[in-house]
This record gives structure tokens, sequence and C-alpha cells, in this order.
């Protein structure tokens, strides 16, 4: 059974028709690529699947479980984790405030149990993230660079259980050395059981870490094939040709 | 306050001077380590000044001491309240007009025979409920809260003359509520008392609380907060309200100081108190600052004018000193913010 799979999703938004009949799995410890030209229709999938848009028709399941996600906690709680492009992170907070934003350890007044956040989030990201440069959860977010920013919101995934990573255009903003950093993460996530969905149009990227792709078009699947089964000029010609 | 500063330039003279250059690097990098710094050396200019002419500058006289600690409270919450709505990464410019209206009603109800303990928790309520009003209007049809709480500034500045004219409204309540908020305990205004037990709440809130955690979030990055699950609309009600309630609270502990409302007595006010902000470090763009911050920024307010008054320097130049500080105080935020967006 697959851990994540969309069911004949359509999305309108008034006369705009964003998405049809989309339909795609992600297996146990999959990295799938969500390839497509802009427009496609990719961002919208990554909305839906993280709950911040709801599917006209169709539906979406986890576990064989049909969900209906009305915003991103549903999402998160079934163990589906967005990192978007510009990360969901807040500039003006520390690292470890980000980590535990919505989901803060309390006492039972709402008072932050801040040391107790403050060496989770070291933890975390000693052992579950390996981005150079990051020294002290205390740090202010604002003052770390694309990849670090990734890396916290990664280490918060990881932190929280997820078992889906969707990252979308995760490597647009990263330099070559930090974009090689957050591919192999996703690897390492995969050796530990967490699938991930990498949304992206750079076919290089993809073809390094992804088992499988799925190729969208004008809201659509066009094509959806295992690693062993293609190459890189193929994918190219899929999505540059439909 | 001065035996800090003394203990502080004693390790500061002991330690080596590469240590020294750390240690005022880590102050002027903390929220409101800055301000802090300045505000540390004018107290201190101020108390050797006052030692060294007590006869020329009565800055520790009890009498100027007195002075201060009532005139602080009022703008103190009022800014309080525009500070966490900054943080929020909204304004408030209705807060001066909020102030009068809510003195104005709970001097009415008083004047009508309602008790003072009755009639004052109904000043804070109307305040909130207008704070939440601002609120509503701002998200609900996603305005500028800058425009909606301009139109709330004259709105209610009208309704102030439109149900009690243009005279002063007498305030007597019993003797215990005048006590409570303007007696003295220990020496200590119990206004001034007031408003620091409220900075500690808030420091607790803002930077302890979930809450206040969610605060920051929310005028940092909206969509960032709301991606994550907190609920920002709430959020952004909440500060509104606060903003409001606080107005309300400036202005009952402004009555009962004064015994009367003067209807045209809030003007000027919510600029003064977006000033003591800004001056406290808070950004314009919200998400930035602190409680100790804007603490630090009303009594620096107050220390500068009381000093110009006690030089017996004419009204304007007061204005002239604040405007100074509050654009000096800005350059020096843009050029933290700019830093912190660049690296």
């Amino acid at each position: 059974m697959s851990l994540l799979e969309l069911h004949s999703i359509n999305k309108t938004f008034g006369p705009l028709k964003a998405l049809s009949d989309l339909s795609f799995a992600v297996g146990h410890s999959e990295v799938v690529g969500l390839l497509g030209d802009n427009g496609a229709g990719k961002s919208t999938t990554v909305n839906m699947i993280s709950g911040i848009h709801r599917p006209t028709s169709g539906y979406i399941s986890v576990d064989g479980i049909r969900q209906d996600f009305a915003n991103r906690r549903d999402s998160a709680e079934a163990g589906i984790e967005t990192i978007y492009q510009n990360t969901a992170l807040v500039d003006c907070l520390s690292i470890s405030r980000n980590i535990f934003l919505g989901r803060e350890l309390t006492d039972r007044f709402g008072f932050l149990d801040l040391r107790k956040m403050r060496d989770i989030a070291m933890q975390v990201l000693e052992s579950a993230v390996h981005i150079s440069g990051i020294d002290s959860p205390d740090k202010m977010v604002g003052d770390l660079s694309g990849g670090q920013k990734q890396a916290v919101a990664i280490a918060r995934a990881v932190f929280f259980k997820r078992r889906v990573l969707l990252l979308d255009e995760p490597t647009s903003a990263l330099s070559v050395r930090e974009t090689e950093a957050l591919l192999n993460q996703v690897l390492k996530l995969k050796a530990e059981g967490v699938s991930s969905v990498l949304v992206t149009h750079n076919l290089y990227h993809a073809y390094q870490v992804c088992d499988r792709f799925v190729i969208m078009s004008h809201g659509t699947k066009v094509f959806d094939v295992a690693k062993a089964d293609t190459t890189i000029e193929e994918l190219t010609q899929h999505v540059v040709l439909t | 306050m001065d035996r800090t500063v003394t203990e502080m330039t004693h390790t500061h003279a002991a330690a080596p001077s590469r240590s020294a250059r750390d240690w005022l690097y880590r102050l002027l990098s903390m929220p409101a380590g800055a301000i802090l710094l300045v505000f540390l050396v004018v107290q201190l200019a101020c108390i050797l000044a006052g030692l060294l002419f007590p006869d020329d500058f009565r800055y520790l006289s009890s009498a100027n001491m007195g002075i201060m600690m009532r005139s602080v409270p009022v703008l103190g919450c009022l800014a309080l309240g525009a500070g966490v709505l900054m943080i929020a990464g909204e304004f408030d410019l209705s807060i001066g007009s909020v102030y009068t209206l809510t003195a104005v009603i709970m001097a009415m109800l008083v004047g009508l025979g309602v008790d003072a303990f009755l009639a004052a928790p109904m000043g804070l309520l109307v305040g909130a409920v207008i704070g939440l009003g601002n609120g509503f209007l701002t998200l609900r049809f996603n305005l500028p809260s800058f425009i909606v709480t301009l139109g709330g500034l004259l709105f209610w500045r009208g309704a102030v003359l439109l149900i009690n004219g243009a005279v002063q409204v007498r305030f007597d309540p019993n003797p215990v509520f005048n006590a409570l908020l303007s007696g003295t305990i220990l020496g200590i205004n119990a206004a001034f008392i007031w408003f620091v037990a409220l900075c500690f709440g808030f420091w607790a809130v803002m930077h302890r609380h979930r809450l206040g955690n969610h605060i920051f979030a929310t005028g940092g990055n909206r969509a960032a907060a709301t991606a994550i699950g907190v609920n920002t609309g709430r959020i952004k009600m909440i500060a509104f309200a606060i903003a409001g309630f606080l107005a309300a609270f400036a202005g009952i502990l402004a009555t009962t100081r004064v015994g009367s409302v003067q209807p045209g007595q809030g003007a000027g006010l919510e600029l003064q108190a977006i000033a003591a902000c800004v001056i406290g470090g808070l950004s314009l763009r919200g998400g930035r600052g602190s409680i100790l911050g804007v603490f630090l920024g009303v009594m620096l307010i107050f220390t500068i004018t009381d000093v110009l008054l006690l030089m017996r320097a004419p009204g304007f130049y007061l204005d002239m000193f604040i405007a100074t500080l509050i654009v000096a105080a800005s350059i020096f935020n843009h050029g933290l913010d700019r830093r912190g967006a660049e690296s």
C-alpha cells in the first residue's frame, strides 16, 4: 500500500482549471520527483497535499485512509511536512523558536519551556541535519543562509517525525554546495524511512536522488516512470514537449 | 540604576579591551541594547549633574522624582499597547482618542452614581471592543491599519464631543479607588507601580509565553506563521484588543490623577506612543522589538523632557529633541534590520 496517494484529483479556481484527473502515489522510503515546466500545476499540487487548497473532486489518502485536509495542521498530523522555496520560517525568531513555532513546549499556563526547546533544537541540529555554520539554536533565522534555513525547516520535520517531506523548489535559492548537502540529506532521510517528494524543474537535481518521476503538464500527469526505466534525455523530452 | 552602571564600568576597566569590545558588541546586538546604553548614560549624566549642582539642577529632588513617576505611566501604558500591536505588524492611531473616550465614559458613569470599580472595567471593555473593531475592519477588508485607525482617531474624537460636548467632566471616585490608582506606596506613585507591573506582565507574555511567540511570528513573517499553523488573524485581533485595552487603562490612570477629563486631552498622544516604541527599537514593519525597549523608550522621552524643563528650556526644544531622537533611533535600527537581511 502506498504511503501517500492522490486519487483523480480535479481543482478549479473559478473558470480556471488548475488540475485535472491527477493521480499518483508515493511509496514508503521513496523519493519521487514531481517535474514539469512553470505553470504545470506543481505548486497547486503541493498546496493541495499540504492542506492549503482543497480538491474540487477526488481525494488524497495516507496509508490507504481517505484524508480531508482543511489546513496545514491536518496534513502535518497525517505526517506530511511541506518545505517551501521561501521556507516558512520567521527571520526575527531564533532557530529553536522557529522549530517549535505553532507547537511550542509549554507548561499548562502556556509559558514556554525555553531550556527544553533549546536542548532539543541543539540535538536535532547536531544529529539529524548536517549543515555547517549553525553552532547555536539561539541564532536568529534571519542571519542564516538559504541552505541553513532549509536545514532548519528539515530539522523541524525530522523532529516532529514526519513521514513525507514535500520539498517545493528546494534548490532554487541554494549554492552548489548547499544543494549537494540538501540532496544528501534527502537520501539520508530516505534510509531512515522518510519519503520525499521533490518538486522542481531542475531535472539534474531530481535525477540525482529520485527513485521515480512524475511529470506534469497543464494540470495533469503525462508521464510516470521509475528511474531504472528511463534516462534524463527521455525525461527532458517529456517536460519540454508535452 | 547608578550602581549597575558603576559596576559595569569597573568590569569594563579591568577586562582587556578585546572583551570590552565584545561586551559592547553583545550589548548592542541585544534587542534593546543600544537604547539601554543610551538610557544608562543619560541617567548617569543626570545623576552626576544632580549631585554636583543640587541647587541648579534638581534632578534628584523628591519633587522631581514624584513628577516623573506621575507623568510616565499614562504614555507608558499607551506605548505598551501600541508596541505589542506594532510587533504584531499593525498600527493604532486611534489610541489617543480611545484614551479620552473611555475616560469620559467612565467619568460620566461615576457622575451618574455608578461605582468607580464598576465604571473602570466598563471603560476597559469599551477600549478593548474598539480595538477589536479596528482589527475587524483591518483584517476583514484587508486594509492598512494606518488608514482604519486614522478613521478611528477622528471618529472617536468626534464621538467624545457628541456624547459630552466640549466641557470637562469631573471624576470623583471613592477614596479606595483613588488610593489604588494614584496614591503613594512607600514613596512610590501607585500609577507608576501599575505601569511597571504591566511591563513585567507583558514582558512575560511577549518573551516567555506562546502568545508572544505567535505575536512576534505574525509580525515578522505572516505568511510563514500562517503556513506553520498559527492563526494570524486571531493573533492580530488580540493585539488590537490589547492596544485598545491599555489605551483605556491609561485613560483611567490620567483621569484618577487629575480628577477630571478634558475632551481634547488625548490629541497627539498616539504619535508620542509610537515615537516611544520607535526609540525603544521596535521595527515599523513588525516582528522586532522588546518590552524593555518600550519601557526605556518611554523613560527616555520623559527623562529628556524632564532635563529640559529643569534647565528651563523653552517648550519647542522638547519637540525638536524628541524628533531628533526618533530619527536617530530609526537610522540605527534600520541599519540593524538591513544587516540582518543582507547576511
